[in-house]
Formats: structure tokens, C-alpha cells, sequence
């Protein structure tokens, strides 16, 4: 039996090292640590319980299963970040359940593409969802959250909740810091649009 | 600076509190447009509404659920080191004591195998033997294992042809079921491949 471990206080290179070595204990550690921001981050993309505890697991089974390629440079927050955004994005595309921006791709370049890309402010299930999701969820904000594009998503809830810098999304998300700048910049404008009326009524 | 109100990229300039030469300027136009102060108010007082919305938690099982999917391997180094700590005294001075004593052994196992390196007869006469004995096992070792494998009349063939030919046999067995093993074993990791 290995000595007691007070693994609450050592930093996450050190339980995954420990995890790298077999130990149990240090990778329930990670988990505790992670879960709710993981599970959080799926939760608003995918704006179903069941189906982001299923892709938050997912999400963990894959980096811990592959624990032994981690490599000190990279924070592990940010490997499980961007594992998690890779797995709701891919279910997002699958059952093509964006919700989408009536500013249209931000890949479009011209007047024409934006127009073929635009779409109403909610897609269908979103409307369906709409009034039950921000009951369920509780504040406008997550309502103003969740009608944003997935890509703005995770890069506004990367930035603000989970505080990281651009460099870092940036890394996390394999986008060019450019990209990640303006899709920051887009979703904040979106959610000041989506939230005025609610702050005019409050005035 | 002053003519104008600010750009929406000059506003997230201030509300990501940016330092540099050109945000002094659009500080000090923000203390005198009263428009645009409250644009930048009202984008701060968005974001940390979006900086206070609450993590959600999974399910209490949620951490078994996903160990029952890891495997936790423990390196042959790590179980042989705890296997070691095991054993090893908590005390400091028990310590100090079973590092005396393993020294001791150390010492005077290196002092009998010096001794008998120096014996030169004795131990060409211990090597013979020695050696004498691990063919004769070998031998009878290979002849049962191919008298189990071929049957006995393949065996009488095999033996008929003397110890080439029990050599022969012994080595083509060995590398089937080598080659046998490594195919499997590259089958196991493609399949594990597929599976991640």
C-alpha cells in the first residue's frame, strides 16, 4: 500500500504524474476538479443534461485513458477544454442542432456569403426549447448564452467563466489568436443585443 | 478622439483593460462623452453577469461512471518500488539499522565471490559441471517437449537424425510460436486502436 497522498493540495502536473503511475486516487482527483467545469461547458453547448453527462464522461475517458501522452507544457485544463469543445462540437454538427447567428459565418467574407450563412436568431429546436431552457436555466443570461453560435460559445464561457486568456483559448481551441479575438468580440456584442431588452426593463 | 464616440473594438480594448499608448486616449474620452461611458458600463456590467453564471454539476455517479471505463495500470517500476516501501521500516533509525545490515551482506557476498574468482581450478571444475548438467536439461527438456508436440514416430524421425536435428525441429518450433505470439499481439493492438 502506497503512503497517503494529500492530493488536494498538489498541483495538477503532480496527480497526473501520480495518475501516470497507476494510482487510483490521483485520477478521481482530476475528476473532482474538473467535472463541473467540463461538464458546465458541455451543458451550454449541447443544452441537454443527459446528453453532456454522456459527452462530459466522454470527454474525460478519452484524456484519461491517454494520460501517459500528457505533456507538462500544456495545462491539463486546457487539454480537457478542448477535448470537451471538440466532443459537443462534433455532436452539434452531427445532429445539427446549432443554434445560429443572424450574423451569418464568420468564415464569410462577402455580402452574398454572409446572406447564404444568415439565419433567424434561434434555430428550431431552439424555439421548441426556448421558453423551457430559460426557465430550466434560470437567468437571461444563459438564455443570451445559448442562442449564440457554438464556436462564440465556447470561446465567451472559456474567456469569462472560465477566466483564461486569448493566447490560451487560442491553444485550447487550435484557432488563430485572431479568430478567437473576433469571435469574442461578436458574442459579447450578440449578448448585449440579446440582453437589452432585459436591462431596459430593469432601468 | 473627441469627435467621434467609441468603436465597438475600442470599447473591448477597455473592458479587457488593455495598457498601452492608445488607451490612454480612449480612457480620457470615456470621462468626457457621457454616451460612451455608458456603453463601456453597460458592456462591464454584461460580462460580469456572464463572469458570475454558476458551474453545473453532474450526476453524484458521475466519477464512477467514467472510472468503470479507465483501466488504471500500475508500471512494473511503481509496484516494485511500493513493494520495497512495504517492506521497509517507518522509523528513521529502524531504517538506518536494515541499511547497516544489507550492507553487511552486501559486503561480505562481494568478498565470497572474490574469493572464489581467485580460486581458478575450482571454478573450472564448478563451470564444467555446471555446464554439463544445463545440456543435459536442455536436451531432455527439447526431446520431451518434441516427443509431446510431433508424436512419437515424427520423434523417432527427428531423433534419427541426431542432435541437428532435434536442434532444427526445437528452433522451427519456437519461431512458429513466436511469430504466432507477435501476430497476436498486433492484432490486439490494431483492435485497441479502433476501439480508442
Amino acid at each position: 500500500m502506497p503512503p497517503a497522498l494529500d492530493l488536494l493540495n498538489l498541483p495538477d502536473a503532480d496527480v497526473v504524474a501520480l495518475a501516470q503511475q497507476g494510482r487510483d486516487a490521483a485520477f478521481r482527483e482530476l475528476i473532482r476538479r474538473y467535472e463541473r467545469p467540463v461538464f458546465s461547458l458541455i451543458y451550454r453547448m449541447v443544452r441537454d443534461r443527459e446528453l453532456a453527462e454522456d459527452l462530459a464522461q466522454d470527454t474525460f475517458i478519452k484524456v484519461l485513458n491517454h494520460i501517459d501522452r500528457y505533456r507538462p507544457e500544456f495545462k491539463l485544463s486546457s487539454w480537457l477544454f478542448k477535448i470537451a469543445n471538440n466532443v459537443a462540437i462534433d455532436h452539434l454538427r452531427r445532429r445539427q442542432l446549432e443554434t445560429v447567428s443572424i450574423d451569418g459565418s464568420p468564415h464569410a467574407q462577402t455580402s452574398d456569403a454572409i446572406e447564404a450563412t444568415s439565419f433567424d436568431v434561434v434555430g428550431q429546436q431552439e424555439s421548441a426549447l426556448d421558453e423551457l431552457e430559460a426557465r430550466e436555466l434560470g437567468t437571461a443570461i444563459e438564455r443570451a448564452i445559448s442562442s449564440l453560435r457554438p464556436e462564440y460559445r465556447s470561446c465567451i464561457m472559456l474567456r469569462h467563466v472560465e477566466g483564461r486568456s486569448y493566447e490560451e483559448i487560442a491553444a485550447t481551441l487550435d484557432l488563430p489568436l485572431g479568430t478567437v479575438k473576433t469571435y469574442i468580440h461578436r458574442a459579447r456584442h450578440e449578448l448585449r443585443t440579446a440582453l437589452e431588452h432585459v436591462r431596459e426593463g430593469s432601468k | 478622439m473627441n469627435h467621434r464616440h467609441l468603436l465597438p473594438d475600442e470599447i473591448d480594448l477597455l473592458i479587457d483593460d488593455e495598457v498601452g499608448f492608445g488607451v490612454a486616449p480612449l480612457k480620457a474620452h470615456i470621462r468626457d462623452c457621457d454616451h460612451c461611458r455608458a456603453q463601456v458600463d453597460d458592456a462591464r456590467r454584461v460580462l460580469a453577469a456572464l463572469e458570475e453564471v454558476p458551474h453545473f454539476s453532474p450526476s453524484h455517479t458521475f466519477a464512477n461512471k467514467v472510472m468503470a471505463q479507465v483501466p488504471v495500470f500500475v508500471p512494473w517500476h511503481v509496484t516494485a518500488r511500493d513493494t520495497v516501501a512495504r517492506w521497509l521500516p517507518q522509523s528513521r533509525s529502524a531504517r538506518v539499522a536494515v541499511a547497516a545490515l544489507a550492507t553487511s551482506a552486501a559486503s561480505v557476498l562481494t568478498v565470497a565471490i572474490l574469493w572464489i574468482a581467485t580460486q581458478t581450478d575450482v571454478l573450472v571444475l564448478a563451470t564444467s559441471a555446471a555446464g554439463d548438467q544445463i545440456q543435459n536439461l536442455v536436451y531432455n527438456a527439447g526431446r520431451d517437449v518434441l516427443a509431446t508436440v510431433f508424436g512419437d514416430q515424427v520423434f523417432a524421425i527427428i531423433q534419427h537424425t541426431g542432435t541437428v536435428g532435434i536442434a532444427a525441429a526445437l528452433l522451427g518450433l519456437v519461431t512458429t510460436a513466436g511469430a504466432s505470439i507477435a501476430g497476436l499481439r498486433a492484432l490486439a493492438a490494431v483492435s485497441s486502436r479502433r476501439r480508442a
